[in-house]
């Protein structure tokens, strides 16, 4: 399922874009295989798929170069994410895991996992491709 | 009794209160209702005990002892790490009189309990039958009042009886471990877990303002069972997260983490290194878009136009191929297609374990036919160009005495590897 979306999104985005601004090409890129794995079926339901799409989709509107400034949810969550009990680094792995700012400790450990398990997947996925088609 | 009750501030590590509170507790015992005169009157088993442990009890008075008690219990609660003010051992006596007095006072004591167990169930029991129930209850060598006001409390208390039921209680011991036990509380081993918790009754001790006969050290109150239930979870899911990241032989915690987030941060750079050498690979394939999709999910829907389509394209491709692989390549990547080696292509499908049955078989059928259309002298062998997946092909096609297909091998820059080990 994650395959098959990176792989459709990649012949977008050779189809689509064939300039060859090489920044471009790997920003595309790059979204495509987060988007990818935020779509696959086992990551569908996970709160931090959501809002990686949520996050691409907001730095895809900003690409045309809008003037408008993104308006961003904020949300109060000093008093959720800044616990006594939780470790210091734990605010390290909020930023890193999408959509992790809003979430409990304990969640935000369940959603790390899950998120490590697509990274990897998605990793595997795109050396594999790699390998077959420039050696 | 001030005195007594300083000196037990002072056993226990420092008055929080000071001796302020000791004041006020004199006024306010002085004022006890009836039932507790009630309770004032067995003193003789009281004295003993309190004899036996004077430093720590120091309940001269013989009546008062319960009430001293709580006070003093209460100000362990307090030292032990709460530092709430003294404030909350006034309402807490306070809400003793007024549930001796037969109503139950509601969340008074939730001003620094934070809740910990409900106030308004907290004293059930009238304090003047506490000695009945103290008779069924509990076969206590001290069946008196003292034991009806710990039951009282207990029952109110669920569990939370041995929250804090620290050795210094020794008189209380006698009787805590009896509501402690009466009450289901769920603290298991309360003995080990005395000094440990005794931060977490000290970081839940807003709550011990009511658990007065609860050990200290003793997490048996619903607050901190639930903390305990949320410790367990995180390190549940740490142990997960320790399978997932590699190398993850550290026991300690904070190096776990900062583990973790290496590994996140060192897959995340993985997936952009990655994007950027992919650039060449995607330039050259154009993946095989339409029909995967065709066959993934509408495969068994556009079966015959597919089918015909996918032919005619394969005979395209096959003439194409014959002349030059770079016409070949670029017709394909017109369509929407790609070509990829068999073997890329079962490991993409075992990877996502994506359904290809109902493909192969679409996949199988007219390639074949091209196979035959392109190759007839040679032996059935898949052709590594294939224009959509087939993975159940032969892994090892027999290429060398086939003219056109020597020739795609050459050129094909893409599907070689099956191709050229044989």
């Amino acid at each position: 399922m994650q395959a098959l979306h990176f792989l459709q999104a990649l012949a977008r985005i050779a189809r689509a874009a064939p300039k060859p601004a090489h920044s471009a090409r790997t920003r595309q890129i790059r979204h495509a295989a987060y988007a990818s794995m935020a779509h696959s079926s086992r990551s569908s339901r996970r709160t931090w798929s959501r809002a990686l799409l949520h996050r691409l989709r907001q730095r895809q509107q900003q690409r045309p170069g809008r003037l408008l400034t993104v308006r961003r949810r904020v949300r109060i969550v000093t008093p959720i994410t800044s616990r006594p009990e939780e470790p210091a680094r734990a605010e390290t792995l909020r930023q890193l895991v999408p959509g992790g700012r809003g979430m409990e400790y304990c969640n935000l450990l369940e959603e790390t996992a899950d998120y490590v398990q697509c990274l990897r997947a998605q990793v595997q996925l795109m050396q594999t491709l790699l390998d077959a088609f420039s050696s | 009794m001030s005195g007594s009750l300083n000196g037990n501030s002072a056993s226990s590590g420092g008055g929080a209160t000071g001796a302020g509170g000791d004041d006020f507790f004199d006024q306010m015992l002085s004022s006890l209702p009836s039932p507790w005169a009630d309770l004032a009157n067995p003193k003789s088993p009281w004295d003993l005990t309190t004899g036996a442990n004077a430093p720590r009890s120091g309940e001269d008075c013989g009546g008062y002892d319960e009430s001293a008690l709580l006070a003093s219990r209460l100000r362990q609660h307090q030292i032990s790490g709460s530092g709430s003010p003294a404030g909350a051992k006034p309402m807490m006596l306070h809400q003793m009189l007024m549930s001796a007095a037969g109503r139950a006072p509601g969340g008074g004591a939730g001003a620094g309990a934070g809740g910990a167990g409900d106030p308004s169930g907290f004293f059930p029991l009238p304090l003047s039958l506490g000695r009945d129930d103290v008779e069924g209850a509990f076969k206590s060598p001290n069946g008196t009042g003292a034991e009806g006001l710990f039951n009282g409390y207990g029952g109110g208390l669920p569990g939370a009886a041995q929250a804090n039921n620290q050795p210094p209680f020794h008189h209380a011991q006698q009787g805590a471990p009896m509501p402690a036990q009466n009450f289901g509380g769920a603290a298991p081993n309360a003995g080990a877990q005395a000094p440990a918790p005794a931060a977490s009754g000290g970081g839940a001790a807003a709550p011990p303002r009511q658990r007065v006969r609860a050990r200290r050290g003793q997490a048996t109150d619903p607050h901190s069972i639930a903390e305990r239930l949320r410790r367990e979870r995180i390190a549940e899911r740490m142990k997960a997260l320790q399978e997932l990241v590699p190398n993850a032989n550290k026991t300690d915690k904070a190096s776990m983490l900062d583990e973790i987030i290496d590994y996140v941060k060192f897959l995340q750079l993985q997936v952009k290194v990655l994007s950027m050498s992919r650039l060449g690979g995607a330039a050259a394939v154009a993946p095989l878009v339409a029909n995967m999709s065709s066959e993934g999910q509408g495969g068994s829907n556009g079966a015959g136009g597919s089918d015909s389509s996918l032919t005619v394209t394969e005979q395209q491709v096959a003439k194409l191929m014959e002349e030059d692989m770079g016409s070949a390549m670029q017709y394909l990547q017109g369509k929407g297609l790609c070509l990829m080696p068999i073997s890329l292509a079962s490991a993409i499908s075992s990877a996502t374990c994506h359904p290809r049955a109902s493909a192969s078989h679409l996949g199988g059928g007219p390639a074949a036919a091209a196979t035959h259309h392109l190759i007839p002298p040679g032996p059935q062998a898949q052709p590594n160009s294939n224009n959509h997946v087939n993975p159940d092909g032969p892994s090892s096609p027999n290429l060398s005495g086939l003219t056109a297909q020597s020739a795609m091998a050459n050129g094909n820059a893409d599907s070689h590897k099956d191709a050229s080990s044989a």
